[in-house]
């Protein structure tokens, strides 16, 4: 029975080893003067010195020797040290700017050095190789990151002052938070309106067969066209348009702003919606449906209560589809003054200010996930049978 | 089946060759659309983006995004192929939900960030464009390698072939269509990020919308965004060409 | 030729095949047969190693197989399987001449072959040659399949249920095939199914498994008529055994010499089985037939009462 004993788990070894290299090879923080003067990176022993440094990584090697005999016990210990070390980081990034900013200098401010960020990235992976190991259910997942998010906002209201990020933001919490709620208008208005014509267009694809061919064909190409390219193309008509008709000009539509960027997020919305519904309204299966009419359900009834329900899961997949787009499409659309988060990256691209483009890539990033997250869940919760 | 459909689909070379023509004589020939750029333009005075030739930008596009291509095929395939094989089985499950959450981020949002981490210049939109564009690469080759029908991935191991032959004779081929999709969805994406690469400091055809957005010249715009939009399709109808089966 | 010797396959605590030793001779065709789960494709599968045994040995003319190069292994031994498993990117006849390639024949050699294997199973060479599997048929596919399995003259054949996905019809003329083939080549089959009237109409050597155990093995006929116990005897089909034992033995068994009196008007054939003449005599009312050779010319006769009581026959 020897050969049935436990194997290392070389993919968490190689992680966790991964980790402990970045941690130790690259930068920690970087400081900086001001925010014109790039900033000086600092590496662990800089940070902490070599007491630090071994207790930083202590729970690394833990986590790597037990890694070598992965029973299911194991696992879950490791699951809480990497949650716990996830958690941890904000308090390092504390711990940073108080033995490496001068608080003196009230300019000073310390960025986020490559080491953490891979720590970030490599743990999160570990979780979710932990997760898939441990067939944890997706929402407890999602839970156990709950955790380290709770530490970063206690950090965040108790400390790190000196924190770029922080900075960044508290110079335009209103222009911020105005960002994120056009940033969230756009795509939702572009997503239910996309839902609306999405699943006309795919209603009327299944009564007119002809139209289905030509309908793919246009919504295809409009997919391929790059979305810059399709905001720069919009420009022109819509403001031929406004100079044309003054109510158009008076209800706000222009060459620039928000009347392109919606066109072009409709536009490449509606072939994710309109595929899946169509899918999902032609693919139930036949049998299903004459089992249905067998039973002398009529046409009405038959698409209430039998196809609907079956095509729901995806046409909510649809959805999710094309809102993760649309998150990302908003971004871009910043660039012809739709606003939205994509103006802090821009900005900060054109000024320099990196901190800055994290400000604004960061928030989409993390919408994206979300979004895919919630919609995800809800597809499995409506799935008859649950979740496959 | 797979053969006899290439020609019966209708996908001959006629068109990508119609939309290659047009790129090309739109790059060369702007100079005959004056006119119509007057009439969106009709005060400007330099109506034609002159700061490069658009034949060069295109030239720039084209390197950059064939290059990101070329090492995300290379190693995305690879990474693939690596992960299901036996002795890199263990990573699978990781690589597999990496690449399907990987697909969830932001193009601009994954460029924004290799900025901060590579600096400015063409190098970074490279690397960007490479991570990106290696997300569905490897997602559909796993799916392909995945989805080959067991009966026959048994046959092919109980008539003897031996792994390497398997793969090459048996795995590759049949999971070429769902790879090639992927690369087909993978550079569509990258042209249009390569684009947005303009606004840190990538030159290419990306160059002329931005700077006609700075300056208000809609002229510029509609000049760049033509461009982009003739080479996506372009470069998508060479694909449709050699990928005759559904690609949904 | 093939010997399993106190084979145990475990996968993780579940045990698969417990313990199991089993000796198929050359030229035997030794047919598996057990309910689903039971073990016995493993145990097929373990023979080309496409599945490693954990305990005990299997030999192959006396050589254990793990000291084969895997891949040198199977290429010896044909092996054919329920989805066909032909690759459909492949025509048909890259498709069969697939082991003598991986064998490195000359291409000449290569293509006779595939000819003469055609020919052999009935298929056309002008019409099949080119079609790819999807254009294919499921009889045609299978065919494909054994062809493709005895394409370098392997002295083993593997076939896991390669009949089963077929309607009854083609499933059976494949059968006669196989049993027409078998008797040319007397080639070592081992073959896994689990419809029992196929394993009873071409088996040498039965083996009912259960469990990952053999329950019991022998001739059919052994089998039929004194199951060792209950599980093999609802197997064999419990009331119908009668029909299933006379479906097994000619006429040619229970015929008696042609008599004085006059001859029965109702004809069976000498080799036709005795199943047959029962269903002829109820069909026709009659309770005696005369039995005629190939050329129809009488050369026995056979009543209800010999066809139904050996015992009779033996006092």
């Amino acid at each position: 029975m020897r050969r049935d004993a436990v194997q290392p788990n070389i993919v968490l070894a190689s992680l966790f080893l991964a980790t402990l290299v970045a941690w130790l090879g690259l930068d920690a923080v970087s400081v900086a003067p001001n925010r014109i003067v790039p900033g000086q990176g600092v590496d662990v022993l800089g940070v902490a010195g070599w007491g630090g440094m071994a207790v930083s990584i202590s729970p690394l090697l833990v986590a790597l020797g037990l890694a070598w005999r992965p029973t299911p016990d194991r696992l879950r210990w490791s699951t809480g040290l990497v949650v716990l070390m996830l958690s941890a980081l904000p308090v390092w990034l504390m711990v940073a700017a108080a033995f490496t900013v001068d608080p003196d200098m009230p300019q000073a401010r310390m960025g986020i050095g490559g080491g953490v960020w891979m720590a970030l990235f490599l743990l999160l992976l570990a979780l979710i190789e932990l997760r898939t190991r441990l067939t944890m259910p997706r929402a407890r997942g999602w839970a156990l990151l709950l955790v380290p998010l709770a530490s970063l906002a206690a950090c965040l209201s108790f400390g790190l002052e000196p924190l770029a990020l922080r900075q960044e933001y508290q110079g335009r919490s209103e222009a911020f938070v105005s960002a994120i709620a056009e940033h969230l208008l756009l795509v939702g208005v572009a997503v239910c309106l996309s839902l609306l014509l999405g699943v006309g267009l795919a209603m009327a694809m299944r009564h007119w067969p002809r139209a289905q061919r030509v309908g793919f064909a246009i919504l295809n190409f409009l997919q391929t066209i790059p979305s810059l390219a399709l905001f720069g193309l919009l420009l022109a008509p819509l403001a031929w348009l406004s100079s044309r008709f003054d109510w158009l000009a008076a209800f706000g539509v222009s060459g620039i702003g928000w009347a392109p960027a919606l066109l072009a997020l409709i536009g490449y919305s509606l072939l994710p919606m309109v595929r899946n519904t169509y899918v999902a309204l032609d693919e139930v299966d036949l049998d299903v449906i004459e089992a249905a009419r067998g039973m002398g359900m009529s046409r009405g009834q038959v698409f209430r209560q039998v196809r609907l329900p079956l095509a729901l899961p995806l046409i909510l997949e649809g959805i999710r589809i094309t809102t993760v787009q649309a998150i990302g499409l908003t971004a871009v659309a910043a660039l012809i003054g739709a606003g939205g988060l994509g103006t802090f990256i821009f900005q900060g691209l054109g000024q320099a200010a990196m901190d800055m483009v994290l400000l604004g890539a960061l928030p989409i990033l993390a919408m994206a996930l979300v979004a895919d997250a919630l919609l995800g869940a809800l597809t499995d919760l409506l799935r008859p049978g649950g979740a496959t | 089946m797979m053969r006899k459909g290439r020609s019966s689909r209708g996908y001959g070379w006629l068109s990508p060759l119609l939309w290659l023509s047009l790129l090309l004589s739109a790059c060369l020939g702007m100079e005959g659309l004056k006119g119509l750029f007057r009439l969106v333009e009709p005060d400007s005075q330099a109506l034609i983006y002159d700061r490069a030739d658009f034949i060069v930008l295109l030239g720039r596009h084209l390197l950059v995004v064939g290059v990101a291509a070329l090492l995300a095929i290379l190693l995305g395939v690879g990474a693939a192929v690596a992960v299901t094989r036996p002795g890199g089985r263990d990573f699978l499950p990781l690589v597999g939900q990496l690449a399907s959450i990987g697909q969830t981020f932001p193009p601009v949002a994954v460029l924004a960030l290799a900025v901060p981490v590579l600096g400015f210049g063409t190098l970074p939109i490279i690397v960007a464009l490479l991570l990106y564009g290696l997300l569905p690469i490897v997602r559909n080759t796993l799916a392909g390698l995945e989805g080959i029908d067991p009966g026959v991935a048994e046959a092919a191991r109980g008539m003897g072939m031996t792994g390497g032959q398997r793969l090459r004779q048996v795995e590759l081929p049949l999971a070429a269509p769902v790879i090639l999709a992927g690369i087909r969805t993978s550079v569509t994406i990258n042209i249009a990020t390569a684009a947005i690469g303009a606004t840190v400091g990538a030159s290419n055809l990306g160059d002329p919308i931005i700077s006609g957005i700075v300056n208000g010249n809609t002229a510029h715009v509609l000049q760049g965004a033509l461009l982009i939009g003739l080479l996506a399709l372009s470069v998508d109808s060479l694909f449709a060409r050699f990928q005759p089966a559904s690609s949904s | 030729m093939i010997e399993l010797i106190h084979v145990t396959k475990r996968f993780g605590d579940a045990v698969a095949v417990d313990d199991i030793s089993l000796s198929v001779g050359k030229g035997e065709l030794c047919v598996l047969v057990g309910t689903s789960g039971c073990g016995k494709s493993t145990t097929l599968r373990m023979i080309n190693r496409l599945i490693e045994h954990s305990d005990g040995e299997i030999h192959l003319d006396g050589q254990p197989v793990r000291e084969f190069r895997e891949e040198v292994l199977r290429r010896r031994i044909g092996y054919a399987i329920q989805s066909t498993g032909l690759f459909p990117h492949w025509t048909v006849e890259r498709n069969i001449g697939l082991v003598p390639r991986l064998l490195k024949w000359p291409a000449n050699r290569v293509r006779e072959r595939v000819e003469e294997l055609m020919a052999l199973l009935e298929l056309s060479m002008t019409e099949f040659a080119d079609k790819y599997p999807s254009q294919l048929s499921g009889g045609q596919a299978q065919r494909v399949g054994v062809a493709r399995a005895l394409a370098a003259d392997p002295e083993i054949l593997l076939m896991d249920e390669p009949f089963g996905a077929l309607d009854p019809i083609t499933r059976e003329s494949l059968q006669d095939e196989l049993a027409r083939l078998q008797a040319r080549l007397h080639k070592t089959i081992v073959f896994v199914t689990h419809d029992m009237d196929e394993a009873l109409r071409l088996a040498d050597r039965l083996v009912v498994m259960n469990q990952g155990r053999i329950v019991q093995q022998g001739h059919p006929i052994e089998l039929l008529r004194a199951p060792a116990d209950a599980f093999v005897e609802s197997l064999l089909g419990g009331e119908d055994r009668g029909l299933k034992e006379a479906a097994l033995l000619p006429v040619s068994e229970r015929m008696s010499p042609l008599g004085p009196g006059p001859l029965a008007e109702e004809r069976i054939a000498r080799d036709a089985t005795l199943r047959e003449a029962l269903s002829v005599m109820l069909w026709r009312h009659v309770e005696h037939l005369a039995v005629v050779d190939d050329d129809e010319v009488p050369i026995g006769e056979l009543s209800l009462r010999r066809l139904v009581g050996a015992r009779d026959h033996d006092a």
